[in-house]
């Protein structure tokens, strides 16, 4: 494994454990980090979250991980599963 | 149609098809949810009305069914895909405890299934059934005097499957044939209803990817009970004791990958393809691999399927791939007729390596 590869999955594991975490202590989940998979969805089916759970979410996400998401038109694209919100994640440290 | 017609059916307007994949049982008596507590891998914590999506699984812990279980006063309705109504019967006397009193009907040919999906699909089931569809949650059924809804759905759009009685199902598919049509739609094969599973991150258990895997490694851990016993439960334990090696991943490429090709980075192989399709949504091809457990994760393009001619490039990828139409019409205010002003982002947000 190249240098640059072992180092963006080291910062994705850190992220992705960091959000199974959040998702484990601030919204409750009755359920080990290390059992939440990476594409389960969050809503419905999966982790089986709700409207007022995702208001939560969004507020967790913020205050934790600085990603506002309230208001933004993508939202919904963002938050679908543990990965697409550590994609989010992600992309702030790739801002200017 | 066209497979690219009939993706757009799906995508972007209503979608007719036909099930003959999936078997219907009623299991009913007193003890209905304990004997189908007893072969699923998930905790059967559902209402009367509520569906859940559970697992049946065989002793080595591979899925052999995708089932949804819909408790219905004193029975419950299992839809299933994997396995026959006589396989299903047997694991229950496998399984179930001999004393509970059940009785298992098979509701084919009595019943058949179709079903109606795509972001209009609610337009369609409103217009030959009745409005209140609209309210109807995701994960819930309810009977009418032809048969029974199912508000499921496996590829991201809304989505419904009809138990409708079989004496009335001709009728049923000719008037839904005609509201699909009017939506954009038509009747769609069910290729292009795993394409669009595989898009959005279904498991399909009639694929080959399940072949030697547990849930651990399909990432339906959600779908596996941590409190009760039930069959596979021993083998997953040990593999979760030994720790999974690799995990399904899902990727972007722009072609030239199929099913089963081997996947490598600079230093050597790194996994397999286990399902692959051109998506006209994304312009290339959708895929999933199974990779080593250190390198199964989004956003890496360091990969390549190697060919005699050429390395083909691919980029793993967070699923669901796709931003469906789904996400953003609100039945209550969006029609087919006005979707001009519903705000049309690509529904692929990505790109190809």
């Amino acid at each position: 494994m190249t240098t640059d590869l072992s180092d963006y999955v080291s910062s994705r594991v850190a992220v992705l454990d960091g959000v199974r975490r959040m998702l484990r202590d601030a919204m409750k989940l009755r359920i080990e980090p290390e059992s939440i998979d990476p594409d389960v969805p969050l809503f419905g089916t999966g982790l089986g979250m709700d409207s007022v759970d995702a208001v939560e979410l969004v507020v967790q996400l913020d205050a934790v991980f600085g990603l506002t998401l309230a208001g933004s038109p993508w939202v919904s694209a963002k938050l679908r599963t543990v990965n697409t919100i550590v994609d989010a994640i992600m992309e702030l440290g790739d801002e200017p | 149609m066209s497979l690219e017609d009939e993706y757009r059916s799906v995508r972007h307007g209503a979608a007719l098809s036909r099930m003959d994949h999936v078997g219907i049982v009623r299991v009913s008596g007193g003890d209905a949810t304990e004997a189908v507590d007893a072969i699923c891998s998930g905790d059967l914590w559902v209402r009367d009305g509520r569906m859940l999506q559970t697992l049946i699984l065989g002793e080595q812990g591979q899925p052999v069914a995708d089932v949804y279980v819909c408790p219905d006063d004193d029975a419950c309705i299992l839809m299933f895909e994997g396995i026959t109504t006589e396989a299903l019967s047997a694991c229950l006397a496998q399984y179930a405890d001999p004393e509970l009193a059940i009785e298992l009907e098979d509701l084919r040919p009595a019943y058949e299934l179709i079903s109606v999906n795509g972001p209009y699909a609610w337009e369609a089931l409103s217009k030959w059934l009745t409005p209140d569809v609209i309210g109807l949650p995701y994960l819930s059924f309810y009977h009418f005097d032809r048969g029974t809804c199912f508000r499921g759905g496996k590829t991201g759009e809304y989505g419904y499957d009809l138990a409708i009685r079989s004496d009335q199902v001709g009728r049923a598919w000719e008037a839904l044939l005609e509201h699909v049509s009017a939506l954009g739609g038509g009747e769609v094969s069910l290729e292009t209803l795993d394409l669009c599973a595989l898009e959005n991150g279904f498991f399909s258990v009639r694929h080959a990817s399940a072949e030697g895997l547990t849930p651990l490694e399909l990432q339906l851990q959600w779908r596996v009970s941590a409190r009760k016993s039930f069959p596979g439960a021993t083998a997953i334990e040990e593999r979760r004791a030994k720790g999974m090696a690799r995990r399904l991943t899902h990727f972007v490429a722009r072609e030239g990958v199929k099913t089963g090709d081997p996947i490598r980075d600079a230093d050597g192989p790194v996994g397999q393809v286990t399902a692959a399709a051109f998506s006209p949504g994304i312009g290339g091809v959708a895929g999933m691999a199974l990779l080593d457990l250190s390198v199964a994760h989004p956003g890496i393009d360091a990969f390549f399927v190697p060919t005699p001619n050429a390395d083909r490039p691919i980029r793993t990828v967070s699923s669901p791939l796709l931003f469906n139409r789904s996400l953003l019409i609100d039945p209550h205010q969006h029609t087919y007729a006005t979707r001009d002003q519903t705000s049309d982002p690509p529904l692929w947000l990505g790109s190809l390596p």
